[in-house]
């Protein structure tokens, strides 16, 4: 298998040659074997040690190339996620691409009262389940960082409430190793059992290395127990370029894709063949205000050429779409979240985060979700291409309607026109209609639909029993965390 | 369901072919051809003005109800007498003179045929003495004038000044359509009355025929 993305029918799209990639790939081996990567875990040095890598004063560890042939021999090609009822929702590989939000922004833009504020326990249930009605949505991160709930509970809290107000897949955020392993017992919990969860997973863990070349103590221990408990995960750099990776696209190519097979790695070399979903991001450092910016063509280029690494190691791919600079969902924020969340889905990348996501991901907003949900359904429709068969080409609709015929009234039209998308948000109406309609615009049109779905909808929820057990599980957490305090 | 249910579903569902078979076996069965136009065709198509109106149905889907009733009614025309003839009203349409654009009329029929409406279609480029002569022929309650050119919308003004002159102008309403077309334009040359599109053009004929 080549790089780039075979969508529908002819539509094809690559940001780098296979002879591109090979050159990153080679570069970044050069990385791992002569500058190497500090490991803070005894651990993974130890396994890689053992494993034939160089290691200099305890925890430098020098990487040799046939380390990371051996690591994407093991690691699979595909991977699944299941939602809460079991069934297989993302199949990350190939071109698929999948879409869900960001977490823990720190500031909720409340779309009723207009106030950038903190959010609370019950704004995150309700983003929760607007994401469980929207149908371009396909998994939830957290979205909101709870001000109402012990700072040392935060990601369990996060996720016995997304676990609880949706069915769809989750990607997890967690502080520590313990705050990992009691958000696997909940997740058990919810789909009947441990044995379950490791066989058809519902959530897939974001870890990270800190640029430059290395590796946190608590990032490995969470990479080690995902491997171990079959949990899906990333070792995703989140690349400042000009800061902790070059300020040219290759560059910061080269530097996180070494981060990230060095993840790999020792992911493999902890469990061979457990699911790892391969990627990262970049936010390109701003040289005027030293602020770390979302989806600058750069950035989404630099993605690109990760997709292509990803489909070039046959491993699938994460990164960002739908997300924006902006203070306030403007004008600036669609046109940022909709060119990432196009330039995403033409890339072929398998799992995109953070559509919801403003300021530099400091505040999140469920209007540019909403119609981010369009920008997406859009986007799908796109990624279908044309057409050919002898059916679509028309041929004989053609010659039925003839020269000053019209369409409108053959049978061709009438069995075809549901192919094409038609709009949800989108005003497709004269400007007589429209201002019947009460002349809204599209972010008020957002807004009622926020006021719509969170007055009327109710996602399935989780049995009485469950409800229960997790209880149990943040209540045995909180006398935990309060005993290290 | 009885035949009458089954002929509207049969119209609902745009089966023109179906529509046609049952109609035909309903006349051989001696049925009233009034009562399977309002019972059977026009009930059914009344179900598709209210899912038109509420957006569960789209305008190819209402084309293929209303061919659906066209093909019935064809079957039935010959068994019934001209002023028996269940119609929403009597319409002279046309792109006026120097205008030779007709997409936008044609949807305009296409949408007023399948409500019911009987529709003389005099074409393009029609100046307003044709206009004339099909209302004297026609005696239409409305007659739609069409344009798409600036130029050619003063035509419009014109052929209102024509009905007055033959003193017609009060035995008809004139409606005027079309893209540089505003309500306020059909304010300035008396006209009767101005829609924005083809659905909006259908309800305004029905309103002022009322």
């Amino acid at each position: 298998m080549g790089v780039g993305s075979s969508h529908g029918n002819g539509l094809f799209f690559r940001t780098l040659t296979e002879k591109q990639a090979e050159e990153i790939h080679l570069a970044s081996c050069q990385v791992l074997e002569d500058t190497g990567m500090v490991i803070h875990h005894e651990e993974a040095v130890e396994l890689l040690r053992q494993a034939g890598a160089h290691v200099e004063k305890g925890n430098r560890v020098y990487f040799p190339s046939f380390l990371v042939k051996q690591a994407l021999q093991s690691a699979p090609s595909r991977v699944t996620l299941y939602n809460r009822k079991g069934e297989a929702a993302l199949h990350l590989e190939g071109a698929n691409v999948y879409f869900g939000t960001g977490s823990d922004t720190l500031n909720y833009l409340d779309p009723f009262t207009l106030e950038r504020r903190s959010w609370r326990q019950e704004d995150v249930t309700n983003a929760i389940r607007l994401c469980d009605k929207l149908p371009n949505i396909d998994f939830v991160m957290s979205m909101g960082l709870l001000s109402d709930v012990d700072p040392r509970m935060i990601n369990r809290e996060q996720y016995a409430i997304m676990v609880q107000n949706t069915e769809k897949p989750q990607v997890v955020i967690a502080e520590d190793g313990d705050t990992l392993l009691d958000i696997i017992e909940m997740a058990a919990c919810a789909v009947g059992g441990k044995e379950r969860l490791r066989q058809k997973p519902l959530f897939m863990i974001y870890t990270e290395p800190t640029s430059p070349l290395q590796h946190p103590k608590e990032s490995v221990e969470k990479l080690l127990i995902a491997a171990e408990n079959r949990v899906p995960a990333n070792f995703a750099c989140g690349g400042v370029a000009g800061a902790s990776v070059p300020t040219t696209i290759a560059g910061a190519l080269v530097q996180a894709n070494a981060e990230a097979l060095s993840g790999l790695i020792i992911h493999q070399l902890k469990a061979p063949g457990a699911p790892f979903i391969y990627g990262y991001g970049n936010s390109p450092l701003d040289m005027r205000t030293m602020q770390a910016v979302y989806g600058t063509p750069e950035a989404v280029l630099f993605q690109g050429g990760a997709v292509d690494l990803a489909h070039y190691y046959q491993l699938p791919s994460w990164g960002y779409a739908g997300c924006s600079n902006s203070k306030v969902c403007d004008e600036q924020a669609i046109a940022e979240s909709t060119m990432f969340t196009m330039m995403g889905a033409l890339q072929g990348c398998n799992i995109m985060h953070d559509v919801f996501y403003m300021e530099f991901g400091i505040t999140g907003s469920l209007e540019l979700l909403v119609i981010s949900n369009e920008v997406i359904g859009r986007t799908r429709r796109l990624l279908k291409g044309i057409n050919t068969d002898k059916e679509s080409l028309g041929v004989e609709s053609i010659m039925r309607v003839g020269p000053g015929g019209n369409f409108l009234g053959d049978d061709h039209t009438a069995k075809h026109f549901r192919d094409n998308w038609f709009p949800d948000l989108s005003d497709f109406n004269n400007y007589e209609n429209w201002t019947a309609g009460g002349s809204k615009t599209m972010i008020e049109r957002a807004r009622d639909q926020i006021k719509q779905v969170l007055e009327t909808y109710q996602p399935k929820p989780v049995t009485q029993d469950v409800r229960a057990q997790i209880a149990e599980i943040l209540r045995k957490a909180k006398e935990k965390v309060g005993e290290k305090a | 369901m009885s035949d009458f249910t089954s002929l509207a579903e049969l119209v609902i569902n745009g089966n023109y072919n179906g529509a046609k078979d049952l109609t035909q076996k309903m006349i051989d069965n001696g049925n009233d051809p009034l009562e399977i136009i309002n019972q059977g065709l026009m009930a059914g198509m009344n179900v598709v003005g209210v899912r038109f109106k509420a957006g569960d149905m789209y305008v190819p889907e209402v084309m293929m109800s209303a061919k659906a009733m066209s093909t019935g009614i064809e079957l039935l025309k010959p068994l019934i007498a001209d002023k028996d003839m269940p119609t929403a009203g009597k319409v002279v349409i046309g792109t006026v003179k120097g205008d030779l654009h007709d997409i936008g009329k044609k949807l305009v029929v296409m949408m007023m045929e399948s409500a019911g409406f009987e529709i003389i279609d005099l074409g393009v480029d029609i100046d307003p003495a044709a206009f004339v002569k099909a209302v004297k022929e026609h005696s239409p309650q409305v007659i739609g004038l069409s344009a798409l050119l600036t130029t050619t919308m003063l035509s419009m003004k014109d052929t209102i000044e024509a009905l007055k002159e033959e003193g017609l102008r009060d035995s008809v309403k004139v409606v005027i359509g079309g893209a540089p077309i505003s309500q306020s334009f059909a304010d300035e040359i008396g006209a009767d009355g101005y829609a924005a599109d083809a659905a909006s053009a259908t309800e305004l004929c029905r309103r002022i025929i009322a």
